[in-house]
């Protein structure tokens, strides 16, 4: 028993150390500054806490025994406390010694060393490694395990307690958007000096989490008159948001809810009707290039020599933006039959090898069309969207139009959903086989998701160039068919309130971590990764695809299983509160 | 010869519509109009052969390459059915670390020796970075993929993207931004000439390992008791397991073939390139797993012939149709898009059966 459990430690120790060493080659411990060991002890507790408490089910965190949890925890930070602090002094005899590691290791400089010790750079270059260094760091890791295997023990008294009901628990996620909304509008009045020169970015976090919160509140409420209610309330909280943000926070949330657009279309696609596109770009790129060639003709040498020689003004934009969206909207509806065509007798993974390879045809023909796409240079001044004569171009303008434009590709999809099409869709995305043989026309349905996803798409891209004023071929990489593809998952495939959930986390969070600018894409992608393994069905699954992804599989604690302030809130004890209760 | 990885359950030939008629016709037209393009482009450049043979070469060299990582795609699909998005990453980690090898072997002076110090130290390059990519590769199995063993198909899909942009910008956040340049050393620097043809020296070292390498992987997936496991795995994972093969031992196995084939692509891309930084592995991941498409995924002789193709095609499409070389990745992708219209399941791919499409 003591050598499993010290063997266990090991383990864990051995692992800890590898995110150590990686946490410290990118340079993260320069970020933090003087208190950096304490401050990665700390988070080297709450890893031991996870790998300790093991399992996941609410009995396997309550049959742990304290003492080989204390053993465990024990080798765990010495092991790794050991070996991270050798690393440390080795890195910091080299770099005393007057070796330069910065070839190699780019973050390996004496500012990160110096972080680790708690002294100043130049102690490094000057007088080496700091007396006791090396047992301090050792300690403070030890100290981490300690007091993960200590979490572990809290978190199982805590489970085996038994909590009164609180009714009114369940308002609490149903006032917490309008909380929030006064805490934004709160922010943003004038004389406010509340987060210092962060505020911009609270108030941004702010109202993201509002609106996520909001969509949480409405799946909360309970169907009927209430969900009427709050439903109506969230509008008129939304529709108030853009009035109040200021500029920055406004153009965030444009973009965001550009990619709403991006991501309900292609939720149609391949949430809706299972075909895996990977070129969904190429749309969003048709949008908006179509729209610049109507809004800007003179910087499309092509388009500007075509007018000419029919004689029309090639100055100004040829058409309003108004009129520009059907003509936009049916451009990519036509690229999206096009690209549907040959791809019919696909299926997969050649779908989507083919659909990617679509993308970046349009992408580089962007890129060397020079003549009519004005290459890398882009197009240029494209006008923005007027309104009785008002100028609709600025980010709370824009906000505002992608709001509505968001609003109305969602309603529209809402009603595909449950239209005799959006059935024929998911029928064939869980069998085309079948699908065929109860009287589903393939060709027709795959056709009409195709054309009806990059429609959506196009006009995301006619906003888009709106707002950019200027676009380039490399707006359009595949990293944007694979943001919208990341977001539908994230938010729960084929959930339409999945999406919003996705864009603001996928879109948004990037954004409100720009103060952190060089972890943002790595944290971002450790966070996909992560997320994929904890709770694939999304964020906001929809009912069948939770039910497919969950089909006989137990409770999950933290997991899967109704949080703790709903377990609260439910008067009726749930199966696993009576389980775990036994 | 055998070798494909799937089950062969062909579903009965469906009845020829008017559509298909129509498609094949395209194709013909198709066909005809791209070999007209060449004849015309041929005749009017009226280029010397010795400019096709060199071109020619130079698609070789790179196929073979693509084919090295095209067999990591195809090795791994074969087994998971699932597009492992991050090895182009794990051909850059490859890159990075035997260009530390060299950095290494070049310090000490190995490189400026005699013929076989030479020799010994680029094999042991090769395996620096073979080394690192099947850690790379074994690591992110692990990690990003085991846990989502029978998820849905498009799971491990994201999961990998997100595996692919870690693994890209955690090298950007260790190494820096800088690409690192590859010093070839003098004894492989230059060339030799037959006829017109100038041959580099790393041109055919290259050609030749990759050959030697898919042999060898030829042999083992064929010959060995591994590949034997490896070749059940892939036909029915749950019958493997019940005729006593560990299954998880066997995918372990698989990445660690595909990835040590990675390592080495990376590496002699390195020296054929002469730059690797954090994002070179994308791009060639992308046109590594058309490859592998081409042939037919899955499929181990498709993804060496598809690789081969695309690096031909590469090489003398753009000359050949007498437009820009810029164009040549949509020469690619055009030709695979083609392909897969023709023949859905690529060159040598069989028809899918409906649960593995």
């Amino acid at each position: 028993m003591l050598t499993r459990s010290i063997q266990r430690g090991l383990r864990i120790g051995a692992i800890s150390f590898g995110i150590l060493t990686y946490l410290i080659l990118v340079g993260l411990p320069t970020r933090i500054g003087d208190a950096a060991m304490p401050v990665l002890a700390v988070a080297m507790a709450l890893l031991f806490w996870i790998s300790l408490r093991g399992g996941v089910s609410k009995q396997d965190v309550s049959a742990r025994a304290p003492a080989p949890l204390f053993t465990a925890g024990t080798m765990a930070g010495l092991f790794a406390g050991a070996l991270t602090a050798t690393l440390i002094a080795f890195f910091t005899g080299l770099l005393a010694d007057g070796v330069r590691l910065q070839p190699i290791f780019d973050k390996i400089v004496p500012q990160n060393m110096a972080a680790l010790y708690g002294v100043m750079p130049g102690v490094i270059a000057t007088e080496g490694i700091p007396a006791l260094g090396w047992l301090r760091q050792t300690l403070f890791l030890t100290a981490s395990g300690i007091v993960g295997a200590l979490l572990v023990l809290i978190e199982r008294s805590i489970r085996q307690r038994s909590f009164p009901r609180i009714p009114w628990l369940r308002w609490v996620p149903l006032i917490l958007p309008f909380v929030l909304l006064a805490f934004v509008i709160w922010l943003g009045m004038p004389g406010v000096t509340f987060g210092g020169n962060n505020r911009g970015t609270i108030r941004l976090l702010a109202t993201m989490v509002t609106i996520g919160s909001g969509i949480f509140a409405l799946r909360a409420a309970r169907p009927g008159a209430e969900q009427r209610v709050f439903g109506l309330l969230f509008f008129l909280a939304i529709a108030y948001l853009p009035f109040t943000l200021d500029q920055f926070q406004n153009s965030v949330m444009g973009i965001v809810f550009i990619f709403v657009m991006i991501g309900l279309g292609l939720n149609i696609v391949v949430g809706f009707a299972g075909l895996l596109d990977l070129g969904y770009v190429a749309f969003f790129a048709i949008g908006a290039y179509v729209y610049a060639f109507l809004a800007a003709p003179f910087s499309s040498p092509w388009v500007t020599a075509q007018l000419q020689s029919l004689g029309l003004p090639y100055n100004q934009p040829l058409v309003s933006y108004w009129m520009a969206i059907p003509i936009t909207m049916v451009a990519a509806g036509i690229g999206g039959v096009l690209l549907g065509i040959p791809v019919l007798r696909l299926r997969g993974d050649y779908l989507a090898i083919v659909t990617l390879g679509f993308g970046e045809i349009i992408r580089l023909f962007m890129l060397n069309l020079s003549d009519l796409t004005n290459g890398p240079r882009g197009l240029l001044n494209i006008a923005p969207p007027y309104l009785f004569g008002i100028n609709f171009g600025s980010p709370r303008e824009i906000f505002i139009l992608a709001l509505i434009g968001a609003g109305i590709v969602a309603f529209a999809a809402y009603r595909l959903d449950g239209s005799r099409l959006g059935r024929a869709w998911i029928a064939m995305r869980e069998d085309e086989d079948v699908a065929q043989a109860t009287g589903v026309n393939l060709v027709r349905t795959k056709l009409l998701a195709f054309a009806i996803g990059a429609l959506f798409a196009g006009l995301a891209g006619q906003l888009y160039a709106a707002r950019q004023v200027n676009i380039f071929p490399e707006n359009f990489s595949l990293f944007v068919s694979i943001d919208a593809l990341s977001l539908v998952i994230v938010g729960g495939m084929g959930s339409i309130p999945g999406v919003v959930i996705g864009a603001l986390a996928l879109k948004g969070l990037p954004e409100v971590l720009r103060g952190v600018d060089e972890y943002r894409i790595v944290t971002f992608a450790a966070l996909l990764v992560l997320m994929m393994i904890v709770r694939p069905e999304g964020l906001v699954p929809s009912t069948r695809r939770r039910r497919e992804l969950h089909e006989d599989a137990e409770p999950i604690a933290g997991v899967d299983a109704p949080s703790a302030l709903e377990q609260l809130a439910t008067a009726e004890p749930t199966a696993t509160q009576k389980a775990g209760r036994q | 010869m055998t070798v494909t990885t799937y089950s062969s359950t062909p579903l009965p030939r469906r009845r020829k519509s008017a559509a298909h008629w129509v498609l094949r016709a395209l194709g013909v037209l198709i066909l005809v109009l791209v070999i007209w393009r060449v004849y015309t482009v041929g005749m009017a450049e009226n280029y010397p052969a010795s400019f096709w043979i060199s071109q020619a070469l130079n698609g070789l060299v790179l196929g073979g390459v693509y084919a090295l990582v095209a067999l990591g795609y195809t090795l791994v699909y074969g087994i998971l059915l699932m597009i492992n998005f991050a090895h182009g990453e794990v051909v850059m980690i490859g890159g990075f670390a035997g260009f530390f090898a060299l950095q290494f072997f070049t310090a000490i002076g190995w490189l400026e020796g005699s013929a076989a110090l030479v020799a010994f130290a680029l094999l042991l390059i090769v395996g620096a970075g073979m080394l690192a990519s099947v850690l790379t590769g074994v690591t992110l199995e692990r990690v990003a993929y085991r846990p989502l063993r029978g998820a849905p198909r498009l799971v491990p899909l994201i999961s990998a993207i997100g595996a692919s942009l870690f693994l890209q910008y955690s090298v950007l956040l260790i190494f820096g931004v800088s690409p690192r340049v590859y010093q070839k050393p003098a004894l492989i620097a230059g060339g030799f000439r037959v006829g017109d043809v100038f041959v580099p020296y790393t041109g055919v070292i290259i050609f030749a390992t990759s050959l030697l390498l898919m042999l060898a992987l030829y042999l083992i997936v064929q010959r060995s008791k591994l590949g034997k496991a490896m070749r059940a795995v892939a036909e029915d994972k749950g019958t493997a397991a019940l005729m006593g093969i560990d299954v998880n031992q066997v995918i372990v196995f698989t990445f660690i073939l595909g990835s040590a084939l990675a390592g080495a692509a990376g590496v002699m891309l390195g020296f054929h390139n002469t730059i690797v930084k954090f994002n070179s592995g994308f791009i060639l991941g992308l046109k590594a797993f058309t490859a592998a498409v081409l042939g037919g995924i899955g499929n181990i002789p498709g993804a060496m012939m598809g690789a081969l193709l695309l690096g031909l095609i590469e090489a003398i499409g753009p000359s050949a149709l007498g437009i820009p070389t810029e164009y040549k990745d949509i020469i690619s992708f055009s030709v695979l898009v083609l392909i897969l219209i023709f023949r859905p399941s690529g060159l040598l791919g069989e028809v899918l059966s409906e649960k593995k499409a």
